[in-house]
């Protein structure tokens, strides 16, 4: 796993919108903060740029985020926001240039695309972290540990106990993003291989059917068979049917993987909510779950 | 629930046909026909019994790929039987194709029978009519009429689809459709527009779309409305071509299959024609299956 040099003071973090539309005063405050950190910023054409739903055209999309990578005077990409849109690019993205810059590319939600095939295909570490919206809001703790992350700081994490977790300690690469792209890759050559991995987990406004549905598909497909830990965040405004579905999403999550052995944690802060602490995608982390203590630290 | 099956028993019966109505029709554990081992177990029954011909699916919802792993199949290579649905359903169908080799029928459910026929538009008569055609064996022909978008060309190969969500949900595992070959139709209902492409971009992405005979797009019912302010700004027929417009096989639009009054019977796993023409495209099943 290729992990890109950390940043340092005077370093040069692209902004660009590889998928939907992000009016550029929506990244007033991040622009604001990542300056006072003492890196320059610099913003590519999408930022604030609108084509229909996205940010631009596959074309124009695909040209900000292709230059972003080749630039060797960036040391790291954050990207806007989520939304949708690049599953359309990511089989036309170069990335020989990354492979011999490597840089830090900084996202989730549908940026999940891009963790999963830099893992995949190119080999090389990522960060899972906040976006621009996350800079405007009161609780700024998610956005400083991209902040420590960023400059190479590691990191402990921990959360509260839950009923429903599984003991156990397991060393294991970190993995995974949003269920919802981690399912539709499935099948792709951007798929996960999750074997002896800690897999992370978080979704938005979906059914709670199709969180059943998809980690049924998760499992179908040998996802968790040899899976090393699973670290489950924030299921965001999930919804149910006019039929309740008659579980919770929390009781789905369990039901699916009672069967296996592995460590389990519920309520990790990843998550489309203010809680969602930069993890680094690729790298290897030690998940320990007992009773009482649940951690999440660098290896 | 139980009463809502009535109007399909008595079509049945007026086609001539026995009725065995499982323990699942009427049963209820929250969403679902009864719990996995109940709904299991009634379509195993269904699958074992030798009198059974036809296993009719009430109706679809959310719950096939939680039993499928459970059920055994093998009965059916020695009396094989037609199962009947779409939707959920496609589950069975793209399961049996990879697994016993069985066609199945993906047609209209109980719940898409009239309590009064007479209320019922000729194009939902009809289509429940091609159910009946298709059990007693008549040979099956659908025209539609042709979209300024198709592809055109004359193709011959085995019929396989069903919902774009479940074959995607089915993306790798056991159950994965396999679309080499084959003249390849999906519908949907109640997807949002840029879900519709990521679904697209799957198919795509896994190597669906690559080695087709031809494409048969039918109904995107009831789409989720878009943000106004963030219109998707792109419609099936877009979504479609641009996955498709490096192929070359024949692409048809607006087929008279989906979440819609004219969805007619089609025999999955069966060879079929299909010509994409300047005028209509149409689709006929070339052997007796």
């Amino acid at each position: 796993m290729i992990t890109p040099p950390y940043l340092k003071k005077g370093d040069t973090i692209g902004i660009v919108c590889p998928s939907g539309y992000l009016p550029a005063k929506k990244t007033t405050n991040c622009i604001q903060m990542l300056t006072s950190w003492g890196f320059r910023v610099k913003i590519g054409k999408t930022v604030g740029h609108q084509h229909h739903y996205f940010s631009g055209t596959d074309e124009e999309r695909l040209a900000d985020l292709q230059q972003m990578l080749d630039d060797k005077n960036i040391q790291a990409i954050l990207c806007g926001r989520g939304g949708y849109g690049l599953s359309r690019l990511i089989d036309q993205l170069n990335f020989r240039q990354l492979k011999k810059y490597p840089k830090w590319i900084i996202g989730f939600s549908d940026i999940t695309v891009l963790h999963a095939h830099l893992y995949r295909q190119v080999k090389m570490a990522s960060l899972h972290a906040p976006m621009a919206a996350a800079f405007s809001k009161q609780d700024l703790t998610s956005v400083y540990t991209l902040q420590k992350a960023l400059l190479g700081k590691k990191q402990i994490y921990t959360c509260a106990p839950h009923p429903f977790n599984r003991d156990g300690k397991i060393t294991g690469p970190l993995i995974g993003g949003n269920l919802s792209l981690i399912a539709h890759l499935i099948g792709s050559p951007s798929a996960l291989q999750t074997k002896g991995a800690i897999l992370f987990l978080e979704d938005i406004g979906e059914y709670i059917y199709n969180i059943d549905r998809m980690l049924i598909q998760l499992k179908r497909s040998g996802v968790f068979d040899k899976l090393g830990g699973l670290i489950i965040g924030g299921f965001t405004d999930s919804k149910d049917t006019e039929i309740p579905f008659g579980e919770s999403v929390t009781e789905v999550i369990r039901s699916q993987v009672q069967e296996y052995s592995f460590p389990v944690c519920f309520d990790f802060p990843v998550s489309h909510d203010t809680a969602n602490v930069a993890l680094k995608h690729g790298l290897p982390y030690v998940f320990s779950v007992s009773t009482r203590k649940i951690s999440l630290k660098e290896a | 629930m139980a009463e809502d099956v009535a109007p399909a028993i008595q079509y049945l019966h007026n086609w001539g046909l026995q009725v065995v109505t499982g323990k699942t029709v009427g049963l209820k554990d929250h969403t679902f026909g009864g719990t996995d081992a109940e709904r299991a177990a009634d379509f195993q029954e269904m699958i074992n019994r030798k009198d059974i011909k036809a296993i009719l699916c009430a109706r679809g919802g959310y719950g096939a790929v939680r039993i499928i792993d459970q059920l055994d199949f093998s009965p059916l290579k020695k009396y094989p039987k037609w199962i009947i649905g779409y939707s959920d359903i496609t589950v069975f169908h793209s399961h049996l194709h990879a697994h016993v080799g069985m066609a199945s029928l993906h047609a209209k459910m109980t719940e898409g029978f009239p309590t009064d026929p007479s209320l019922f538009e000729p194009v939902q008569l009809q289509a429940l009519d091609t159910i009946r055609r298709a059990l007693f064996g008549e040979p099956l022909q659908y025209s539609v009429p042709a979209s300024t978008r198709n592809r055109l060309g004359e193709v011959e190969g085995i019929l396989i689809g069903g919902n774009l969500k479940i074959i995607e949900t089915l993306s790798a595992t056991n159950s994965d459709i396999d679309t080499r070959n084959k003249i390849f139709f999906v519908e949907d209902v109640g997807e949002a527009l840029y879900s519709i492409d990521r679904m697209f971009c799957n198919l795509k992405r896994s190597g669906k779309l690559s080695h087709l005979k031809a494409l048969i797009v039918g109904s995107f019912s009831s789409i989720r409305p878009d943000d106004p302010q963030e219109p998707f700004g792109k419609t099936i027929y877009d979504i479609v071509w641009e996955q498709v417009k490096e192929f070359n096989y024949p692409v048809c639009f607006d087929f008279s299959v989906g979440h819609q009054k004219n969805n007619v019977a089609l025999k999955c796993g069966v060879p079929h024609q299909l010509v994409v023409g300047e005028q209509a495209s149409v689709l006929t099943q070339i052997q007796a299956g």
